[in-house]
């Protein structure tokens, strides 16, 4: 067997910005990152959809780049860029030909030390990110299921079961005040990981990082609302309108049990023999077998790129024949089986080659075709700013090759309980269809 | 559109360094005796392997007998063959570390794999048996024909395809391109021996191209693909003559109506031109400077000056016979005119006005740029490679290309714009909430307008 090593350093400014290098010199291209240690699930209470927002803001214009340049800089270097917003993390992204570095690092610099927007940029954006919702969500059949019907069904804290999207009342709210206010809090050097991957070598990186990110000052450590569940001792169900999909469906939620305790390595392995593609057990009972499903599918979403509660779960598309009471039958006798059985020997040895296989895919992985390397950037800063560990990349993996059968056997026991999931029914309006009880 | 970077702070803006080199790797290029082209590029990136083994014939080529055929044929080819069932296929994929996909499209039917490259002999021969001896199992059959009549009714709730698939009628009328999926009813009727029939005249070792990149010695994989992939024999299957598409002239609209739309999918496109077309690379940089990039004009103009919209972009869509390129944007129900208008200035203004030379020199870079990302994971790399060989590209495409797009002036990329940003001819298609856009969409053309299944609507 042939391990991947992925050679990595990892210091710390004077300032607390961690900074991560990983070189490889095959191509002649540099993938860049800045993560921020915030993420939806943080963000103010009143000001749902914010820090998605924000990240449209951070595009708006810095101290010395006006609006556009910054995209305008990198496209014009021959690289590409992004930013995404998660649950607890917010990214900043390009991937360039490695001589245009220097200027990356110059324009994500300017935008750590100080944002310049204003009321018109707000207003811009506000209206570009309502399309967004639209074309994602509001206008697609199954828009935002069940990312964004799950949480308020699964959980009652704030910070993990409101609209991550945000409220359209909350997104005209926000103002340029909470901007620069939410800019003040969490984007400080004290609070972010700078990644440096591919055609850069660690001295270069480490010099370059002193020389643009050295003299941003740190700021006061953030305040994080404490995103804690009561535990949960029932079943929890939600209903939801389809308004234009033609299939009844289904998602059902199990919480998860803390990242990196034996339990979780336990329930990634667990995951992939229900959800690994045409050979797990859910796809192959409900679509292959049974025919009660059109699609049967899920798993843990973005597993290493979380750290608070979070949920394993299943999306199912089914036929409207089935009721969902007989649809979730099905999906039962599965579950039902595996915490009494626990799973094959054999079955375990196939799942744990698959997931060797798909974590140097994961690693090496490109995002929208142009991003090499966006899943060990990824990886490298949520190892970082979790954990302070980057070099969690290379070692993980073997929590996930020891687990055995007794562990598998135990955690799909302990985690599988009806009182440990939630289910929400996203029902279509124009069909008719059997209800749930 | 202010395009240069202002004077007061473009000596703060830390120049480019010389560019490092792009070298692209060796391609170790062959034929098997019976036919089979064969493609190799080392990749060491990670200890895996890419690989596509296509047949130059897709939906196209069958489209008389029932149009998806050749998509339906690929579904159920994974799913047995003379050795395994299903359910070992999928078990012996997994214990190998590897992922498989089949498919067709118009003008091609494809194998898609990846996996370890410690078990790259195995995964091989699981993929020559599913291109030879597949068996479309009776029951495999009817479960993914029954999956197939849910799936075509579901994708009519989609405001993409609902657009994509008007364009198409359009455009290509009733030549095989006019369809780009089957009807419930054309589903019910297919049976398995039009599934075999189509099985047996695409997927033959003279229609075929494999292709592998990844983290293996050539000359040991060549080994590895003689053994597996030699015996058999096949020909090529005969091409037959379709249907000229129509080449409408005059804006027209073709509004589709999506009851409860609470935004407008706009998708306007016409005839350009294929893969192998002289102007490719021209009209690539052209589209790219109009609307192919984050930095170019439309989306500086809808999306961030105006907040029309969070995804404009433009494109040419390279089939093999033909190609067309198109405008798209996802926008709200009260700027569907305004977007319209924005969208064919800023076309006009490409036609009209040379492209000053720092605009064209940022598209240069941008377009050069992102080519050679390819070069950095194994499945970019295939993804480049594919391109090349399914339209049979010079043997240095890939070294020259970046030349290619570095030489366009700005008369060449004024004549491209002319040629083919052609907005006189332009067919506009709108899916939304017909009450709230008819008269925006009027304004723009001759209009007619259709229900999601299809059906003409006084």
């Amino acid at each position: 067997m042939k391990r991947l090593q992925i050679p990595i350093e990892y210091k710390t400014l004077k300032n607390g910005l961690g900074v991560v290098t990983a070189p490889d010199p095959a191509a002649p291209v540099v993938t860049l990152g800045v993560y921020y240690k915030i993420g939806f699930r943080l963000e103010p209470q009143g000001r749902s959809g914010f820090a998605h927002l924000f990240e449209h803001m951070m595009f708006q214009g810095s101290e010395n780049a006006a609006k556009m340049q910054h995209i305008k800089l990198i496209n014009s270097s021959g690289g590409v860029l992004n930013g995404s917003t998660m649950y607890d993390v917010t990214n900043y992204y390009e991937a360039v030909p490695s001589n245009a570095l220097e200027r990356v690092l110059w324009l994500e610099a300017d935008r750590m030390r100080a944002l310049k927007v204003d009321d018109e940029n707000l207003k811009n954006q506000r209206d570009v990110v309502k399309e967004e919702v639209r074309v994602n969500v509001m206008n697609q059949p199954y828009g935002g299921f069940p990312w964004l019907d799950m949480p308020p069904v699964a959980f009652r804290n704030w910070a993990n079961s409101h609209n991550f999207y945000g409220d359209f009342a909350d997104l005209d709210a926000a103002s340029l005040a909470d901007v620069q206010s939410f800019f003040r809090t969490y984007y400080l050097p004290n609070n972010a990981v700078l990644l440096l991957l591919g055609d850069v070598t660690p001295e270069d990186g480490f010099a370059m990082a002193e020389k643009y990110f050295g003299g941003i000052p740190a700021g006061a450590p953030p305040p994080f609302a404490d995103p804690t569940e009561p535990p949960q001792k029932e079943e929890r169900r939600g209903h939801v309108k389809e308004k234009f999909g033609t299939l009844p469906a289904m998602a059902i939620g199990y919480v998860m049990p803390a990242r990196r305790t034996p339990d979780w390595f336990a329930m990634a392995m667990l995951d992939q023999a229900l959800h690994g593609g045409r050979a797990g057990r859910i796809h192959r009972e409900l679509v292959l077998e049974k025919q009660v499903a059109v699609e049967a599918d899920g798993g843990i979403d973005d597993i290493f790129g979380y750290n608070g509660p979070t949920q394993m779960s299943t999306r199912i598309l089914h036929k409207p024949e089935y009721s969902s009471e007989q649809t979730l039958a099905a999906f039962d006798v599965v579950l039902r089986e595996v915490r009494e059985k626990g799973i094959a020997a054999d079955e375990l040895e196939e799942i744990k080659v698959k997931w060797r296989s798909d974590y140097y895919s994961t690693l090496e992985g490109g995002r929208g075709g142009y991003m090499p390397r966006y899943g060990l950037m990824h990886l490298l800063a949520c190892f970082t700013l979790f954990d302070k560990e980057p070099g969690l990349v290379n070692s993980i993996l073997d929590g996930f090759l020891s687990v055995t059968r007794e562990d598998i056997q135990r955690v799909a026991d302990k985690y599988l309980k009806p009182e440990n999931r939630a289910i929400v029914f996203r029902t279509p309006v124009s069909k008719t269809v059997k209800e749930a009880a | 559109m202010a395009s240069v970077v202002t004077a007061e702070y473009s000596n703060m803006v830390p120049a480019l360094a010389p560019e490092r080199a792009v070298t692209w790797p060796k391609r170790t290029k062959t034929r098997l005796a019976n036919g089979i082209e064969v493609v190799l590029a080392e990749s060491h990136s990670i200890p895996k392997f890419h690989g596509e083994l296509y047949f130059r014939a897709g939906n196209a080529l069958v489209s008389g007998r029932a149009p998806g055929l050749a998509e339906m044929t690929a579904t159920v080819v994974r799913t047995g063959t003379a050795k395994r069932t299903s359910r070992q296929i999928e078990e012996d994929l997994r214990r190998l570390g590897a992922d498989l996909g089949s498919s067709a499209g118009q003008d091609t039917s494809a194998i898609s794999f990846a996996g370890l490259s410690e078990f790259a002999e195995p995964i091989l021969e699981l993929v020559n048996e599913l291109a030879r001896d597949a068996a479309f199992p009776e029951a495999e059959f009817e479960r993914e024909r029954r999956q197939k009549l849910e799936e075509v009714k579901l994708e009519r709730t989609s405001p993409g395809f609902l657009a994509g698939e008007r364009l198409r009628k359009v455009l290509f009328g009733a030549h095989p391109y006019g369809i780009v999926s089957p009807s419930e009813a054309q589903v019910a009727a297919y049976r398995r021996e039009d599934l075999l029939e189509t099985y047996r005249e695409i997927y033959t070792p003279e229609n075929a191209l494999l292709l592998v990149v990844g983290d293996f010695e050539s000359a040991a994989m060549l080994k590895s693909i003689e053994r597996i992939f030699g015996s058999g024999q096949g020909k090529k299957p005969t091409a037959k003559g379709s249907a000229a598409p129509p080449r409408p002239q005059g804006r027209r609209v073709y509004l589709v109506h999506n009851p409860g739309s609470v935004q407008t999918q706009i998708l306007a496109g016409v005839h350009a031109i294929t893969r192998k077309h002289p102007d490719w690379v021209r009209l690539g940089l052209t589209n790219s400077l109009y609307g192919g990039a984050f930095n170019s004009r439309l989306v500086m103009n809808i999306r961030e000056d105006k907040g029309y919209t969070y995804s404009p972009r433009s494109g040419v869509s390279p089939l093999r016979q033909y190609g067309y390129f198109t405008v798209s944007a996802a926008v709200r129900n009260d700027v569907v005119a305004a977007s319209l208008t924005e969208m064919f200035y800023e076309l006009d203004k490409v036609r009209s006005l040379p492209v000053p030379a720092v605009e064209l020199t940022d598209a240069q870079n941008y377009v050069a740029g992102i080519f050679s990302m390819g070069l950095a994971t194994q499945d970019g790399l295939l993804s480049q490679l594919s391109t090349v060989e399914l339209n049979e590209l010079p043997a240095d495409y890939l070294e020259t290309y970046r030349e290619k797009v570095r030489s366009v002036t700005s008369e060449e990329m004024l004549a491209t714009a002319r040629k083919y940003f052609d907005s006189a001819n332009m067919q506009i298609v709108v899916v939304g909430e017909r009450g709230q856009i008819e008269e925006q969409a009027r304004l723009f053309g001759p209009t007619e307008v259709f229900d999601a299944q299809g059906n003409k609507l006084e």
